[in-house]
């Protein structure tokens, strides 16, 4: 097991391994999978922990075997390495030093031998002297023993390192819940009702939990996700969340999310307030607190639900992100749901050309369910955005997730305001006007009173049309009556006909209104299409209601990390042996030198061994033997 | 004598110009970043001592950085109204010579080869070296353009794919060009510059079709001095690890009669590509581990399985396998030159692929 082919299968089954947990996202709730894979390939998949490769069983057995063999094979390896070290392989024969690779001769006038050591000694070698046959001379010198040393210290990193992971991995609670002491809680519920078995007592060795955290708020425990639910962890101490502070960049990105806490101990009720940010954390009781999220905390939201379809005054409704409120309409009950709030939005849009990342300002999202249990999805924003020069107020509307929000766009008015659309759809609703209007363009357009009286009657039956299903219902009516290669000519009359009569509603309501400047527009005309194409779009907006936000009470919660590592620190110092051994194999030369003369010769013998004789070390051999000859030289 | 004048002048002038970086940018500098200064002018003065030619490359990179800085005149408007700045030193425009030079050094280089004129050699190693100059000046341009966007805006550029690919660029040309001259063979610049202008093609790519290189404010997530130490290891890293594939892909090709008449002898593809798996391998190592320092202070955990970080684990497990084998098993020869090349892919993948396929922590630079 110590071997070096044993070390190398399990690293590549490390290796493969890991490669499945980044191309298999991790840690997604089990839904998306179900749907992602079917069935069949999910509880495949389940069963083979892919969801959770790094926590898995397997993974970690596969994990303890590599360090079983890195021990191994340092324990194995260690004694021989220190021999080495200590040895000075002042024992060797002659005839082993002729056949040596590096061997070769100098000659000498005489020996200097004290001189010589020296010399080798500045040259950082370690010395030794001894006669040999009890009369010739043995120099033995070395240097570069941290190089063996080097070995010792990345294997031993690597054994430090992967204890300190695995005390920070989840191995003690995988053992409370294979024996049935813990069980992971699989269901959303408050806190207060969660099993003792799903919680996690603060003497916790290790552990990695979040906790959302509401503005004004307090929390004493966290929760930690695990496969598809989760436990909690009881903390040292409580949070409370004073603000939170998110900063952006002058083009609207974030910049700094900030979070003011105040941390108080349980047992001695010491109190610490600081704040921190991402990339700042804060560390009391071995526990370290990160800013990692945000979120709404619930925000207050007052509404004004306008319906578009009756020219009743609107609706006022206090909401609440993460409250339901019931509206009973034409004895349909419907569930509005708030799901979010947002002060700021950063969208890619701007006048004209010069596009660019810009704050739209507020924005919520709601559901709204019906009886039957459907939802569809909303997000509606406060203020008004540009598109094509123009000013619109924007709500999306999607029926399931997996889809991209529609927009319903409707025009704002001179005043950017939502009011000049509310007028105008009253008016195309209001009967005795639109009547008005008819009779008026028709008597423009023909003197003749029978004619004209028709004409009236026909354009107030083409508005009508429009008034109760938008362009839509203006399209199946000519498809029902009109024949085929007519059909484009008729639209395009119909079209202006409903053009001029709603231009001519909010003509006479300016004319009645003088002090009004909700129409102040170069050209009225403009908006008046843009608020019929909203109007006729709204048929597909799946509610009555606009609903428009009037103000609001922002607040909002802060994500938060909980980490107790004790690994880290072992985990740390591992790396830094695991950087000094690698240094020491690669960078430090080992070497070997052996200096023999025969009694009274006239020649040296030298001879060099290197555990890596590369040519990095032809290169220090030549060095060596040149800084020598010339010691003799003078 | 004479080189140790150079020498001392040369850390002088770094001294100098690291003191005044401080004196003036003191209150905008934590602890850190002043330790990173420090750190970088002792750094860059030994590397200036150790490599003559890399004091004439990092004197002519700063001069035309300054004289960039200069030009503006504290108004990024200049880059389009003033002449020199607009064709040659605002960060883009660098950037621009950079990515012509390297394709024209690669062109010279094949031709040297096989003309084996020295004139054509030095050309090259030439026009390399200009490349380098105008990656690091443009790099430090864009470092003082984006405090001029907005003061708070600033940041050192290496924070998305357009500005490390410029790194990569440079890191593994002056890499190259070290051994080079090192060795005394300029026969591996036609292999090496493949690699640097694979990743010219890619930023020419992203720059044209994605507007890379509009300069962005950094989340909150990267704004941390560890950026400053971990990403440029990490390119030295795969800087390295690049140059060793291509020094493996000219070994592979030695042993046939015909490239043998053109290539160094293989023991010196051998130990430089071994040298250079060495030298990847440490930094690599020193990133990946500074990477979980940072993780640690801004994820809440040193290891968080992200697939970027479990990416360079595979990196750094394949190059420890090939440093065992070679090391202890005593392997040479073909199967470690191919299984370098195979380690080039798994960098890219690392470096590229994890950011074009996988989403994960580490999203910062997505197409
Ligand atoms: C997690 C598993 C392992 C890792 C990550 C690892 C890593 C390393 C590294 C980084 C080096 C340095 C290479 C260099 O000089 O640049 C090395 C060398 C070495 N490793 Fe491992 N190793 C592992 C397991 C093993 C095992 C199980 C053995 C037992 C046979 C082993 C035996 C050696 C030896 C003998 C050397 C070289 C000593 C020398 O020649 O100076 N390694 N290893």
């Amino acid at each position: 097991m110590s071997s070096m082919r044993f070390a190398i299968s399990m690293l590549s089954v490390v290796g493969l391994a890991s490669i499945i947990g980044t191309v298999l996202q991790q840690n997604q709730p089990y839904e998306s999978y179900i749907i992602n894979f079917g069935q069949f390939w999910f509880e495949l998949f389940e069963m083979l922990s892919l969801y959770n490769v790094y926590q898995a069983t397997w993974f970690l057995l596969i994990l303890f075997f590599l360090v079983a063999s890195t021990s191994l094979c340092v324990s194995r390896n260690t004694p021989q390495v220190i021999k080495d070290i200590r040895r000075f392989q002042e024992n060797i024969r002659e005839e082993s030093l002729k056949r040596n690779k590096y061997v070769s001769e100098i000659s000498i006038k005489n020996f200097k031998k004290s001189d010589l050591v020296s010399l080798l000694k500045d040259m950082q070698f370690k010395v030794r002297e001894k006669k040999i046959n009890g009369e010739d001379d043995l120099i033995v010198a070395k240097k570069g023993d941290f190089q063996k040393l080097g070995y010792i210290f990345t294997h031993m990193a690597i054994i430090i390192i992967s204890v300190g992971g695995l005390m920070d991995g989840n191995l003690v609670f995988k053992f409370k819940e294979a024996v049935g002491i813990k069980k992971i809680e699989m269901v959303d519920k408050p806190i207060s009702e969660i099993a003792k078995k799903s919680w996690l007592e603060t003497s916790n060795f290790s552990y990695r939990a979040n906790m959302l955290l509401v503005e004004g708020e307090s929390q004493d425990v966290g929760v930690i996700p695990v496969k598809d639910g989760y436990l909690i962890q009881d903390l040292p101490f409580s949070v409370a969340l004073k603000d939170f502070k998110i900063e952006h960049y002058a083009s609207g990105q974030p910049k700094s999310f900030e979070s003011d806490l105040i941390v108080k101990n349980k047992k001695n009720g010491k109190v610490l307030n600081k704040k921190i940010s991402v990339n700042k954390p804060l560390t009391v009781n071995g526990v370290t607190i990160y800013q990692s999220d945000f979120q709404d905390g619930g925000s207050k939201l007052n509404l004004n639900l306008i319906d578009l379809y009756s020219a009743e005054k609107p609706l006022a409704m206090k909401a609440a992100v993460f409250k339901h409120n019931i509206l009973i309409v034409d004895d349909q009950k419907l569930n509005f749901e708030f799901e979010d709030f947002r002060l700021f939005n950063i969208l890619d849009i701007g006048l004209e050309e010069s596009k660019k990342p810009t704050n739209v300002g507020p924005n919520f999202r709601h559901k709204i369910r019906d009886v039957t249990g459907q939802a569809r999805e909303y997000e509606t924003y406060q203020h008004p955005m540009v598109i094509d020069g123009r000013y619109f107020f924007m709500s999306g509307m999607r029926n399931t997730p997996q889809e991209d929000y529609r927009y319903l766009r409707i025009p704002a008015d001179a005043e950017r305001s939502l009011e000049g659309f509310m007028v105008f759809k009253n008016l195309i609703r209001d009967r005795k006007k639109v009547t008005k209007a008819t009779v008026e363009i028709a008597r423009n357009s023909s003197e003749i009173k029978e004619v004209s009286r028709n004409l009236a009657n026909n354009f107030q039956a083409i508005f009508d049309n429009f008034v109760s299903g938008g362009y839509n219902n203006i399209a199946l009516n000519i498809d029902e009556n009109v024949p085929d290669e007519k059909q484009e000519q008729v639209a395009g009359t119909y079209l202006k006909i409903i053009h001029l009569i709603a231009d001519r509603l909010i003509v006479d309501f300016q004319n009645n209104n003088s002090t009004s400047s909700l129409f102040n527009f170069d050209d009225v005309s403009v908006f008046t299409q843009d608020a019929l194409n909203g109007y006729s779009d709204s048929f597909f907006y799946g509610s009555n209601f606009w609903i428009e936000l009037k103000d609001f009470e922002h607040i909002q919660a802060s994500g938060l990390q909980l980490t107790k590592s004790p690994g880290q620190f072992w985990v740390y110092l591992g790396s830094i042996m695991l950087v000094l051994g690698i240094f020491c194999m690669i960078y430090i030369q080992e070497a070997r030198l052996w200096i023999v003369r025969k009694k009274g010769s006239k020649k040296v013998t030298l001879a060099f061994a290197s555990n890596r004789e590369h040519l990095e070390f032809e290169k220090f051999v030549l060095d060596t033997k040149a800084k020598i000859k010339k010691f003799y030289l003078n | 004598m004479k080189k140790e004048m150079y020498d001392y002048g040369f850390a002088l002038l770094l001294t100098l110009v690291g003191l005044y970086a401080l004196t003036n940018f003191y209150s905008y500098m934590d602890q850190y970043e002043v330790a990173i200064l420090v750190g970088s002018v002792a750094g860059f003065s030994y590397m200036g001592i150790q490599w003559n030619r890399f004091k004439y490359f990092f004197i002519a990179s700063f001069t035309l950085a300054f004289l960039s800085i200069f030009l503006y005149q504290g108004d990024l408007g200049q880059s389009e109204s003033n002449f020199f700045l607009k064709y040659i030193l605002s960060s883009q425009s660098a950037i621009m010579w950079m990515t012509a030079l390297f394709p024209l050094a690669l062109l010279i280089y094949w031709f040297y080869l096989f003309v084996k004129q020295e004139f054509y050699g030095s050309l090259a190693t030439f026009m390399v070296w200009a490349a380098s100059i105008f990656a690091t000046a443009g790099l430090l341009i864009r470092w003082f353009e984006s405090y001029l966007v907005d003061l708070d805006v600033g940041h050192i550029p290496v924070s998305n794919l357009y500005e490390v690919f410029v790194l990569f660029c440079l890191i593994a040309s002056l890499i190259y060009l070290f051994y080079e001259e090192k060795l005394q063979t300029k026969k591996l610049g036609p292999f090496v510059l493949i690699v640097i202008n694979a990743a010219v093609g890619f930023l020419l790519w992203y720059t044209l079709a994605k507007n890379a290189d509009v300069i962005q404010p950094l989340v909150p997530a990267l704004q941390s001095y560890w950026m400053k130490i971990h990403v440029p290891a990490n390119f030295i890293g795969y800087g390295a690890f690049a140059v060793a594939a291509m020094v493996s892909v000219a070994y592979l090709l030695t042993g046939n009669g015909f490239w043998n008449r053109y290539l160094p002898p293989k023991e010196i593809l051998d130990e430089m590509t071994y040298r250079l798996i060495a030298i990847g391998f440490i930094f690599f190592t020193i990133a990946t581990i500074l990477g979980a320092v940072w993780a640690a202070e801004a994820w809440g955990g040193y290891w968080s399985w992200d697939p970027k970080e479990t990416w360079a684990l595979i990196v750094w497990l394949n190059y420890a396998a090939w440093l065992h084998l070679r090391l202890i098993k005593g392997l040479r020869g073909n199967i470690l030159a191919w299984w370098s090349i195979g380690g080039l892919l798994i960098t890219t993948f690392c470096f590229l692929g994890v950011n074009l396929f996988l989403s994960g922590l580490h999203s910062y630079g997505e197409l």
